[in-house]
């Protein structure tokens, strides 16, 4: 067996304890189903619910928001954090606004947006924007700056225009740091639109589990979180993939 | 140049501040919505905050959860990730629950968490607690797992075990990013705390910003909202300060971290 | 000098091969059928090209690395693992960046169990000996690359060992600090003669430290040929460069690589 498999069901069994686990508390009753309700039948209730039109349109609401969200963060970051490493002034503007910036729990400027946004997606989408931005920005800053002088100097000695360098050279050269930027801020998005829709919404998962709580039916609290949870892991992987693709010249990083 | 003196001092991030809320100032007196108050408004309404009572016990009460569920994490998770790090089997037995963990949010777990343990400060400790171990987890391994391998070589040459390579070498060597790891744990601590009282709505921080909001007092929404960004800046501050000190002998490193969630 | 006595093997590798597994899942044979004495006292070079598995055989001399198969011997005991009486010298230095340079040489006494004052007295002495006197509260991050090797050549050796590993330490150092610290080596060698196993892919540089050089094949790894330098001791640079000796050690071992090459053979 490769060590890759071998890994792989290393690591399925922790999963399979926490779902034993779970299933044990269940049947010896030491937790009652209104609390806890056994794994077999949240899983159903998941299946179920995946085929539910309602519970369709709440993921569709809650990727739309994540997706346009992050896209419009990446957009910015990336041109932002290249704008800041390739122009000295620019860069002294941008430092300090986003050392303060960052620390930020973001999430506090929600009810600002609410007021000034509305109830909608707009006002998620900024919040999303806002969290996931600032780990693309930073990381694309540091790939950006830190790409190898020599590169740069054989581009521009070949005849290639410093705003050319730019896109062929200093942006491919930061890809790697640009792309690992962007698995943390959609992982970021997910978790932030997820919290967006718990505290106001009127759709989307987080607005499912707080219906679900207000109404004291455990399953369908765990349904909407396996769900983020499993967009998440999916979305990750994906990028995951796209990230291999698009490096596979690069030396293992 | 003059504009890479001004962003080379330590005024600098002060500039910004006073920056954004300059900018805060004429967008709010442009915008004349009554539900975008101006800074100047917000700033005033801070001592009705800080100087309620019943508000300061609230915000008092919400750091000590948040403290006790940092520390706690930390306690936990350094070790795991440092161990994670130096082993391929603990590290393949752990990564699949916790990737399946992370992109939940912590926050979320909230109404679960209240329906088993009550409303008290367990539950709210204990979501502050699982939203900083992922982030310490993460970097102790990443620093445990680029500790150079020929500096594990001259401990063992020199008679260290195992056990002492990990503390004595490993841990040491690990720490600049350990501490990258508690820093962005320490924010994310601020966050999880905030976003779980907006949740909860029981008391802290989180709530009387809600509730401000609930009311109509747009201008205590304001205040609270600096007070808050005020508390992740400070804390941010104070860390990486702590940082420094307790690094000093390691190469400069990129001084942010990549990630706060 | 040290009585001959019986001709102690103070280091036997016994038909030692190596095989890894690489990344694409195929096994790569880096080391085969070595087999070597290496007696007390004496300074013995491994030299080759990259990838010929000389630090391979040096890893598994000092316990790092397990032989696929073979084993090796240091005074008749197999060797199983790490320890003191086999200290590394690395080309990257591996010293520890939390502690001063002070801090990194009195590790190894510390460890032993030496008294701190003592330790302290022994170690400052030492530092002073490879020409570092005055750095001793110095972090790594600000010593040049020479300075942090001079401190790794301290760092071993407070511990006593009895053999020293080194492996192509001069190998990351511009060629001024490289010789210069060539010859440091040397004098400190000198002064008690421990049995030195030398890894480096310079012809120059081994003929001019050592009494004996190992020339190894290209992957996978054989022993070519082991050539005994019969040049006095102690060397200075400036006497040998112009001894037509020295120079003919250099040009018939160059030769050698060449020749192997030129057949289109395994060297």
């Amino acid at each position: 067996m490769t060590s890759r498999a071998q890994d792989l069901l290393l690591g399925l069994v922790p999963l399979a304890l926490v779902i034993a686990l779970w299933q044990a508390l269940v049947s010896f009753g030491y937790a009652p189903a209104t609390l806890l309700p056994p794994p077999g039948m949240v899983f159903r209730r998941l299946a179920q619910q995946l085929t539910t039109l309602t519970f369709e349109q709440d993921i569709a609401a809650t990727l739309f928001r994540l997706f346009a969200g992050f896209l419009i963060a990446v957009v910015l970051g990336v041109t932002i954090g290249i704008a800041a490493a390739a122009s000295p002034l620019i860069n002294s503007a941008v430092r300090p606004v986003v050392r303060v910036l960052a620390p930020l729990p973001k999430v506090a400027l929600y009810p600002a947006l609410l007021l000034l946004l509305g109830f909608g997606h707009e006002s998620k989408i900024t919040l999303v924007t806002a969290d996931a931005l600032f780990p693309i920005l930073l990381s694309t800053y540091y790939g950006a700056s830190t790409v190898e002088q020599k590169l740069v100097w054989s581009a521009l000695a070949a005849g290639t225009s410093p705003r050319e360098v730019l896109f062929k050279v200093v942006l491919p050269a930061a890809a790697p740091s640009i792309l690992t930027g962007c698995r943390i801020g959609l992982v970021i998005s997910c978790i932030v639109v997820f919290l967006a829709e718990m505290i106001t919404s009127t759709d989307g998962l987080g607005h499912v589990l707080v219906t679900a709580a207000r109404t004291f039916q455990a399953v369908d609290m765990f349904v909407p979180l396996i769900t983020i949870s499993l967009l998440g892991l999916i979305l990750n992987a994906a990028l995951g993939a796209l990230r291999s693709y698009l490096l596979r010249g690069f030396p293992e990083v | 140049m003059r504009s890479r003196f001004i962003s080379g001092t330590r005024a600098a991030p002060w500039l910004a501040c006073l920056g954004l809320l300059v900018i805060w100032q004429i967008a709010a007196l442009a915008l004349k919505n009554d539900s975008f108050p101006t800074a100047l408004a917000a700033i005033r309404a801070i001592p009705l905050i800080l100087g309620d009572k019943e508000a300061l016990i609230n915000i008092l009460a919400s750091q000590r959860r948040m403290t006790i569920g940092f520390v706690v994490a930390i306690i936990v998770s350094i070790p795991l990730g440092l161990m994670m790090g130096r082993s391929r089997a603990v590290a393949s037995f752990f990564n699949p629950l916790l990737m399946v963990i992370y992109p939940v949010p912590k926050a979320a777990l909230m109404p679960i968490i209240m329906l088993w343990l009550g409303v008290g400060d367990l539950s709210k400790t204990l979501v502050i607690f699982l939203g900083v171990s992922l982030p310490v987890i993460y970097h102790s391994f990443e620093g445990a797992k680029s500790v150079e391998e020929k500096m594990l070589w001259s401990g063992a040459a020199m008679g260290l075990s195992a056990a002492e390579r990990m503390v004595r070498i490993v841990l040491p060597a690990a720490l600049p990013e350990i501490l990258t790891g508690c820093r962005t744990g320490l924010v994310l601590a601020l966050i999880t705390m905030v976003t779980s009282e907006m949740i909860a709505r029981q008391s802290g921080a989180g709530n009387i910003l809600f509730n401000a909001l609930d009311m109509g007092e747009y201008d205590l929404v304001f205040a609270m909202i600096i007070i808050i960004g005020a508390m992740g800046i400070c804390l941010d501050a104070m860390f990486e300060t702590l940082r420094r000190r307790l690094v000093r002998w390691s190469e400069p490193q990129f001084d942010m971290p990549l990630s706060f969630s | 000098m040290r009585a001959p006595a019986q001709a102690t093997a103070m280091i036997e590798i016994d038909h030692v091969s190596q095989t890894f597994q690489t990344s694409a899942r195929q096994d790569h044979l880096a080391l085969s059928d070595i087999s070597l004495t290496v007696e007390d006292g004496a300074f013995v070079s491994i030299l080759g090209p990259s990838g010929c598995g000389k630090s391979t055989l040096l890893y598994i001399v000092g316990g790092f690395v397990s032989p696929t198969q073979g084993a090796a011997r240091m005074k008749g005991k197999a060797i199983t693992g790490p320890g003191p009486d086999r200290g590394p010298v690395f080309q990257e230095f591996a010293l520890f960046p939390w502690k001063t340079v002070l801090g990194n040489v009195m590790y190894g006494p510390r460890q032993q169990g030496v008294k701190a004052a003592e330790a302290e007295a022994q170690c400052r002495a030492l530092i002073e000996m490879v020409g570092l006197k005055g750095f001793e509260d110095f972090y790594p991050k600000e010593l040049s690359g020479g300075m942090k090797q001079r401190v790794a050549l301290a760092r071993t050796l407070a511990y006593h060992p009895e053999v020293l590993l080194m492996d192509e330490p001069f190998g990351a150092l511009d060629a001024h600090t490289r010789t210069r610290l060539q010859n440091d080596l040397l004098n400190i060698w000198e002064r008690d003669r421990k049995t030195v196993l030398f890894v480096t892919h310079s012809v120059e540089e081994a003929v001019f430290l050592s009494d004996k050089v190992v020339m190894m094949t290209r992957s996978p790894g054989r022993i070519r040929e082991i050539i005994d330098i019969d040049l006095p001791r102690p060397r200075r640079r400036s006497e040998l460069l112009l001894d037509p000796r020295y120079q003919k050690y250099v040009v018939d071992i160059e030769r050698m690589f060449d020749d192997g090459g030129a057949q289109g053979g395994t060297l």
